[in-house]
């Protein structure tokens, strides 16, 4: 079966004035689908970076990123994010829910950019397997850290996108929480055959990973 | 979705909300006031010209249409010669005067006999005709702006008069003298401003016109009906350009508060920014939701705007009953339009570079 996701010696440099930093030196990747991959490594070592140019967020400086087939080193910004609206969740380690909505409507939210309108039967899904079904009518300020990363992961896969991305889902999270948060990434990616890509600095969190990728310096050392 | 979106971030920020939507109420307002006061007060004007009764007015050569100011005033033996002509039933000798104390008022030199005769006569609230040099006529919304009594003394172009009579508003000015006072001050003795003109029938109008335009060629001579259609700002350049200005600073003032209040809130919104373009925004969606919350900013803005100018009128007639706020749907529609306008243009740059902003730099925002 052809990965889901393929990188050919992916580069990223940042460019600060006439200074240039390299984020990813050469990068060779591929992910299979229904796949969890943890990817760890110390702290700027290129794994945020590999999760951005993934998720069609940034594009690369030299190399090639095949996602379902596409070739997002070619593909404009309006490409990538059409492409991004369909396919790609992202869960991230501050939660990031708009402080101004609901869960429920930060849910919501996601269905009305895709655009293909409110489906009630996938959303009460979603709602009772991540256990936030009573709390859909509150803003984030009035949710614990552990539900608003639950509410997070609901929005980022209501809309049934072929890969999961999760940048330190648990990095804000007690030991609890983040054992609950891990183990309802793992059930969506075993009842619902997501694609499940997560960074993580903690190898505890690595663990309920299938496959885990070390990353140093840009480059991925283990795999 | 949007809608509920756009009405949580505009709640979420109630000072900068009400800021917003007070500076286009300001706008609306001022344009529609500006415009209102000046139409108001122009077409008040003419209608207090037609109240006079005539069908013809004669001014001499060089005169201003708007105020029938001239140097020069006219023989008023000129009168006899226009009294002399076929169709014509009465002339009314006027000599203008000016008196800024106080305010800008108009006041009428006036022949009580010719004027009467062209008017109809005075409706008297209080008091009756003038009779001695110094008797001054007050109009019934003069007497209630200026707590005016019959009896009292007022002090106008450095002399006191006596108010001997209160009358129905409408004809011409809100103050009357006698003829020969009027042109005892003035030292134009023998002389007046203005013809009225009354027809044996209106009828005639456009017969005596001719005659008399034939009689005095280089005479400013208008029937009353054209005088009328004139007094708008439009044949009015200084008043037009004064008007523009206003409603051009009113726009700008509108178009400022939204853009400095949506860029702000780009700013502000940076990582909320981030976060629709990781759910997949377009730049399009990005720029229509910045878009209708400014548009809905406005429409509040022009709701309470309209609301707040109606409120504004009434006030500005009970306490100022000698001028006129003259609001119209037509000018709504477009105060409502330049607002809208303005506070979209306004929020169009925040809006395009929130759409423009990186995804990545967005998100890690702080």
């Amino acid at each position: 079966m052809e990965p889901l996701i393929v990188t050919e010696n992916l580069k990223k440099v940042y460019r600060t004035g006439k200074v240039e930093t390299p984020a990813l030196r050469g990068v060779n990747l591929q992910v299979q689908q229904g796949e969890f991959v943890a990817i760890v490594g110390p702290s700027g070592c290129g794994k945020s970076t590999l999760l951005h140019l993934l998720g069609g967020l940034a594009s690369p400086t030299s190399g090639k990123i095949l996602v379902d087939g596409n070739d997002f080193s070619r593909m404009s910004d309006a490409e990538r994010t059409r492409f991004r609206r369909h396919k790609i969740g992202f869960v991230f380690q501050r939660y990031n829910l708009l402080p101004t909505l609901t869960a429920r409507q930060n849910i919501v939210l996601a269905q009305h950019i895709q655009g293909n309108g409110f489906n009630p039967h996938r959303f009460q899904m979603v709602a009772e397997m991540l256990r936030i079904a009573d709390r859909l009518d509150f803003r984030p300020n009035a949710l614990s850290g552990g539900e608003q990363q639950r509410v997070a992961i609901a929005r980022a896969v209501i809309c049934e996108p072929n890969i999961l991305l999760a940048d330190e889902p648990t990095g804000n999270l007690d030991t609890e929480n983040s054992q609950t948060v891990l183990a309802m990434m793992r059930t969506l990616n075993r009842s619902l055959q997501q694609t499940l890509l997560m960074i993580t600095h903690n190898l505890e969190a690595a663990a309920a990973a299938d496959r885990i990728i070390r990353m140093r310096d840009g480059q991925i050392i283990e795999d | 979705m949007i809608g509920r979106m756009i009405v949580a971030n505009v709640l979420h920020r109630p000072v900068r909300t009400i800021v917003s939507v007070l500076a286009v109420a300001i706008e609306v307002g001022m344009v529609l006031l500006v415009v209102g006061m000046t139409t108001g007060m122009l077409t008040e004007a003419a209608k207090r010209v037609g109240g006079v009764g005539a069908d013809i007015m004669v001014q001499p050569p060089g005169a201003s249409f708007f105020l029938g100011v001239t140097a020069a005033p006219m023989p008023v033996k000129i009168a006899d010669l226009i009294d002399g002509l076929p169709h014509v039933s009465q002339v009314a000798p006027v000599l203008l005067q000016f008196n800024t104390s106080g305010g800008l008022n108009l006041i009428y030199g006036i022949d009580m006999k010719s004027f009467n005769k062209v008017s109809g006569g005075f409706v008297y609230y209080a008091g009756g005709p003038v009779q001695h040099t110094w008797d001054i006529l007050v109009d019934n919304w003069y007497a209630r702006a200026n707590n005016v009594k019959v009896g009292q003394t007022l002090n106008l172009l450095n002399h006191n008069f006596h108010v001997c009579g209160i009358v129905q508003h409408g004809k011409g000015a809100r103050l009357f003298i006698r003829l020969s006072t009027a042109q005892e001050m003035t030292g134009a003795l023998g002389r007046a401003s203005i013809f009225f003109v009354k027809c044996t029938d209106p009828g005639y109008t456009d017969n005596v016109l001719a005659a008399i335009r034939k009689l005095l060629p280089r005479y400013q001579v208008l029937s009353v009906r054209e005088y009328m259609s004139m007094m708008t700002s439009n044949n009015l350049p200084a008043l037009t350009d004064f008007v523009t200005t206003m409603i051009a600073i009113a726009v700008g003032i509108g178009f400022l508060v939204i853009f400095l209040s949506m860029y702000t809130t780009i700013t502000e919104r940076t990582r909320e920014i981030g976060i629709l373009k990781s759910l997949g925004a377009s730049k399009f969606y990005v720029i229509h939701a910045i878009l209708e919350e400014a548009g809905l900013m406005a429409v509040v803005g022009i709701g309470v705007g309209c609301a707040g100018t109606f409120l504004l009128r009434t006030l500005i007639v009970t306490y100022f009953p000698t001028l006129t706020v003259q609001l119209t749907i037509s000018w709504g529609l477009r105060a409502a339009g330049l607002a809208l306008v303005g506070s979209l243009i306004g929020a169009f740059y925040p809006a395009l570079r929130a759409a423009s902003l990186d995804p990545v730099d967005a998100l890690a925002y702080e």
